[in-house]
């Protein structure tokens, strides 16, 4: 059964001042199962985020439908967790009262908001942090208590959307192998949109590629790489095709992107 | 070019203070050479040391204290007021659009008529007591007040609000806890502005049919010829001016230390 079903989803944006309505997405279909790790690879403008934010209800699609355990999606909801590529932090509060931010809308006892939400800081390695305000932090750990604020709520799905783009390239590998190393713990189903092609291929269990403006669905491929993985695997000659499969079928795209803007 | 003059270069604190107190410096210099030079008649401008005596005289055997005291009141009242009900309107202009487009025009029209101009009609409405000159000042700031806190709130990144519902936030949670809570420095900030302007609405007020209050002791000094006692009424109130907004800036670090260098 499927986790997730995106059926003939399209979103045309209506145009502004006489422009003509840009079509971000044609009508794409997508099955995501139980504890899948998807990426969702495409060069910029091909409507990848777009398709994330019609999954977490932040845009209502054109046409078609998204379920959720068969369960028609109508807006945002803390069963689908989400992490933007800004830093959205809330920055009055302290880093544990960021991660309590969900279940404290949900009601839930002071003191199991505690305990839940040290649980989660001390899986993304920011124990000792608790009382800093998101302002005293660096961009990798402020992404890092975003994670923690998502996974606090204990949603059906993560979503995520570029979370490390603003990284540097270092801390943007340690995220990725943070990330990993949850999600092989606790098989959460994970949706992430990126652009890098190492980082799609590093954490996902399948790669689904969007072609440039109008986006769709250009291709879908897992990858079997053994798990647990370690950021090795980035050497081996299994990756090394993967990546030169994914190069090929990127580059085409982006060169259709870049001439489209010309 | 001087390294002192590169634009946008922060300033040493020492430096930053000495510039500050030079400004006051050159400017009782100024006004002691026009008047000790014999440049203006003491019937136009008094000295400074006229000045000086004439508000000994003013506290010792006219009761400017209690003056001083009134007006303080009466400018605290009628800004408290207009606060009480701009900010939550504000708000709610700022969280909830139709509520600003059946407000917007009309606030943007009434904030164009001046306060003074109401005068006669609220000592019409109000007599010339107290009621009439807490009205003056509650008509001149609250429309201003509206008008700022709805864009600030207006202006609050839609990432978080996103955020907020991933997490299941719902309307009121948003609102109460995400807006407000992100706005509040910066309706901090509008505050300490706005009260500025009321000083200036209650002297306005205190200049007609009044019997008490510093525009009352400057009016009553003009029959007399008694520029000094003017001026010192006018100081008065710049220094009142000065000790609030210090207040406030004090206040505004220690409620949002979050909010600092942002």
């Amino acid at each position: 059964m499927s986790k997730l079903s995106i059926r003939n989803v399209e979103k045309t944006f209506p145009g502004r001042n006489s422009t003509a309505p840009t079509r971000a997405l044609v009508p794409t279909s997508l099955e995501v199962a139980d504890n899948d790790f998807i990426t969702i690879l495409g060069p910029s403008g091909c409507g990848k985020s777009t398709l994330l934010r019609i999954v977490a209800g932040l845009e209502t699609p054109s046409a078609g439908e998204v379920l959720l355990e068969d369960k028609a999606v109508s807006g945002p909801g803390p069963d689908r967790g989400m992490v933007f590529q800004s830093y959205t932090l809330f920055p009055w509060l302290t880093v544990r009262d960021n991660v309590c931010f969900g279940l404290r809308e949900r009601g839930l006892p002071r003191a199991e908001q505690l305990a839940i939400a040290d649980r989660f800081l001390a899986q993304v390695g920011l124990k000792g942090f608790e009382n800093h305000h998101p302002a005293q932090l660096s961009g990798g750990m402020q992404q890092r208590t975003a994670l923690a604020r998502a996974l606090a709520n204990d949603p059906k799905m993560l979503l995520l959307d570029e979370p490390f783009g603003a990284l540097d390239h270092q801390t943007r590998e340690l995220m990725q192998e943070l990330l990993l190393g949850i999600w092989e713990a606790d098989r959460k189903t994970v949706m992430f949109v990126t652009h890098d092609i190492d980082e799609a291929i590093f954490m996902a269990s399948r790669v689904v590629v969007m072609s440039a403006r109008p986006g769709r669905i250009k291709c879908d491929i897992p990858i079997e790489l053994p798990h647990p993985r370690s950021y090795k695997v980035k050497t081996t000659p299994e990756f090394a095709a993967y990546k030169e499969r994914l190069t090929e079928e990127i580059r085409v795209e982006t060169i259709k992107a870049v001439t489209m803007e010309r | 070019m001087s390294p002192l003059f590169t634009p946008l270069k922060p300033v040493a604190p020492t430096l930053r203070t000495v510039l500050g107190i030079a400004c006051f410096v050159l400017f009782f210099l100024g006004w002691g050479i026009a008047t000790y030079g014999g440049f203006v008649k003491p019937l136009f401008l008094a000295s400074p040391g006229d000045t000086l005596t004439a508000g000994v005289a003013l506290f010792r055997e006219f009761g400017f204290a209690e003056d001083i005291a009134v007006t303080v009141w009466r400018v605290f009242a009628g800004f408290v007021m207009a606060a009480a009900l701009a900010v939550p309107l504000g708000i709610l202009m700022g969280a909830f659009k139709p509520v600003e487009a059946f407000f917007e025009a009309f606030v943007s029209f009434a904030r164009y008529l001046p306060a003074s101009a109401f005068i006669p009609l609220l000592i019409l409405w109000a007599g010339v007591g107290e009621l009439q000159k807490i009205l003056v000042i509650f008509i001149g700031s609250v429309f201003q007040l509206v008008i700022m806190v709805t864009v600030i709130v207006s202006g609050i990144r839609s990432d978080l609000v996103e955020a907020a519902y991933t997490l299941g936030a719902k309307r009121d949670g948003v609102v109460l806890r995400v807006l407000l809570p992100a706005a509040s420095p910066q309706i901090f900030e509008a505050l300490r502005l706005v009260l500025g302007w009321a000083w200036t609405y209650v002297i306005v007020a205190e200049l007609v049919g009044a019997s008490r209050g510093i525009g009352h002791m400057i009016i009553d000094a003009q029959r007399f010829l008694d520029t000094g006692q003017m001026i010192f009424g006018i100081f008065i109130i710049g220094v009142i001016g000065l000790i609030t907004d210090l207040l406030f800036r004090a206040l505004n670090a220690r409620l949002f230390p979050w909010a600092r260098g942002r």
